[in-house]
């Protein structure tokens, strides 16, 4: 296992999340909005999350071919669930009383959702999108298998010629970036949640 | 100021508003009041089209809102809700400011508004501008739910009972700021509520509705008097039916307004205290305010030559019974000690009030007849 391993996994990891941000987000406020569109939306982001993640990257890989685009992509479609779900959630969350005096007061719906109710929501999105790190980093690991690279990489190689030391440092190095990754993330969760949770005084 | 001209609205084949015609002068406050169902919350959303009605015209300054963009409608009526509904991810200044900053007002005309608006429920600016609302308690929430109503200075201001959710206390205090706000600023308000007590203490005008219809529409005064129908007496009634079954402390019935003072009083003072204040008995208290007996003026006349102090002739033995006591124990005392009143001490010992024969009276009346006005 080298450096560049763990920051080519690091990597694929963040750029996935980003692009799960990017398309969960929206997915999760459509779902919101449209109301026939919410059970579609959970139902198909659900569906993704059952394909065992070897099977989702092999099947993309047939498409795309080998490689980082095919990484992404996989990790994205697996990450999706909670970012999705936490966004609709956490909009059909808000408090009816504070919807209620939003349009009362003369706000129209677009307005609504971009000064009230995803703002009220942010918490319960990032925790989704603690999550779908969370998960990242451990479906990164297939991603040699695709030709990905990655920790991945480290772990097959050593089983193969039973390096038993370097599949435990790699292993642990994974548990350490995620553990990592999702502390830091913990603490910025808090801190959002602090400021307008209702259940403090 | 606003007029209802024959408004209908049905949900699902069940009539809620039923050829609603009424009018609402300018500088009101009407309340709306009924039992659940009646209508009357369907007919406050209907003012700003929260609710379309299906039948009639709502006309607002003399148009009708029928015909008004509803973003401009709704900036220009200010609207309270009993969940009070504060945006917890603003400031109390941001949330005051929503609808100015809707109605696109510069920066500092929007620091200005939410420096009068504090000032006007005399809330520092510095304490509580960049507050967030979980940071304040129910009741100051809602006074800025009211100030965030009236940012934008709406003529019309709605009301959906909005101190519901608030404890007894904080509710009065309420009452009185809103109905001092709305004579000072000169609003119209229309005020829902099932509290038959917040009606009459704070409309111009009470609705009465049942069944999407108005059944009175009068003065608080007028409503009092002559009551229109059988269930707006038994809502009136409520409050005394309600009484009945509460048991009374000795507090609730004593008078709190007592004359003391300490044993060592002169005998001359007492007497002229006495004659001055119109009474012919004074409690007297220790040193450290506790209650130490009382002081008859009889008793002084009878035998006061002589002495310098009340102290000798007090009465130690004098029936007294505690504040927090069933009043029932009082009346006993004061029926069984054939005396005209019993003092009311407080756990601590210090006076808190008497009980005479008077206020026995008057508890009796109040179960027996309800304490209407």
């Amino acid at each position: 296992m080298s450096w560049s391993m763990v920051m080519e996994h690091l990597f694929m990891v963040l750029l996935a999340v980003l692009f799960t941000i990017a398309l969960g987000v929206p997915l999760g406020v459509c779902a919101y909005c449209f109301k026939p569109l919410r059970r579609v939306v959970l139902w198909s982001v659900e569906i993704l999350q059952t394909i065992p993640a070897m099977a989702l990257l092999g099947i993309i890989m047939v498409f795309l071919g080998a490689g980082k685009a095919t990484v992404v992509i996989g990790l994205l479609l697996y990450a999706l669930m909670p970012v999705v779900q936490n966004t609709c959630l956490g909009l059909t969350e808000v408090d009816p009383g504070v919807r209620e005096v939003a349009r009362g007061m003369g706000m129209m719906r677009f307005y609504r959702l971009l000064h009230v109710e995803m703002p009220i929501a942010i918490p319960y999105i990032f925790t989704g999108i603690r999550i779908a790190v969370v998960i990242s980093v451990g479906v990164a690991v297939f991603a040699t298998f695709v030709g990905g690279g990655g920790i991945g990489r480290a772990i097959y190689q050593a089983i193969r010629v039973h390096d038993v030391p370097t599949i435990i440092s790699s292993t642990f190095t994974l548990m350490l970036m995620a553990i990592g990754l999702d502390t830091v993330m913990a603490l910025a969760e808090k801190r959002l949640y602090s400021r307008f949770s209702p259940a403090e005084k | 100021m606003i007029r209802f001209e024959h408004v209908s609205k049905s949900y699902g084949g069940t009539l809620v508003l039923d050829d609603l015609s009424f009018e609402i002068a300018p500088g009101q406050l009407a309340v709306l009041i009924g039992p659940s169902g009646c209508g009357k919350t369907t007919t406050l959303k209907t003012i700003n089209r929260l609710i379309e009605t299906d039948k009639g015209d709502i006309y607002v300054n003399g148009r009708s809102i029928a015909r008004l963009n509803k973003v401009e409608l709704r900036c220009s009526i200010g609207y309270v809700i009993q969940q009070i509904g504060l945006f917890p991810h603003m400031t109390v200044e941001q949330n005051i400011c929503v609808v100015p900053k809707l109605l696109k007002y510069s920066k500092e005309r929007c620091q200005k508004i939410t420096h009068e608006m504090l000032e006007l429920v005399k809330m520092p600016y510095e304490e509580y501008a960049h507050k967030y609302p979980n940071q304040l308690s129910g009741g100051q929430q809602q006074r800025i739910g009211v100030l965030r109503a009236l940012a934008a200075s709406p003529p019309i201001v709605l009301m959906d009972e909005p101190f519901g959710a608030l404890d007894p206390m904080t509710r009065l205090v309420l009452q009185e700021e809103v109905r001092r706000l709305q004579q000072k600023l000169n609003k119209t308000i229309v005020f829902v509520t099932h509290d038959m007590d917040e009606a009459l203490t704070m409309a111009d005008t009470v609705i009465f509705m049942e069944k999407g219809r108005i059944v009175q529409m009068a003065s608080p005064d007028e409503m009092l008097r002559n009551p229109a129908s059988d269930l707006i007496c038994s809502f009136m009634g409520k409050r005394s039916l309600n009484n009945q079954h509460l048991p009374q402390t000795v507090a609730d019935i004593m008078r709190d307004k007592v004359v003391t003072v300490t044993k060592d009083h002169g005998v001359r003072a007492s007497v002229e205290l006495m004659s001055r204040k119109n009474i012919d008995t004074l409690i007297l208290t220790n040193a450290d305010g506790s209650y130490a007996g009382v002081v008859s003026v009889d008793r002084i006349k009878r035998s006061g030559k002589g002495y310098k102090t009340v102290e000798p002739l007090m009465n130690r033995g004098y029936p007294f019974s505690y504040e927090d006591e069933d009043g029932q124990v009082a009346f006993d005392k004061l029926i069984d000690g054939g005396v005209n009143y019993v003092v009311v001490l407080r756990r601590d010992r210090t006076v808190a009030g008497i009980v005479t024969k008077t206020s026995m009276a008057r508890s009796m009346a109040e179960a027996v007849w309800g304490n209407g006005e």
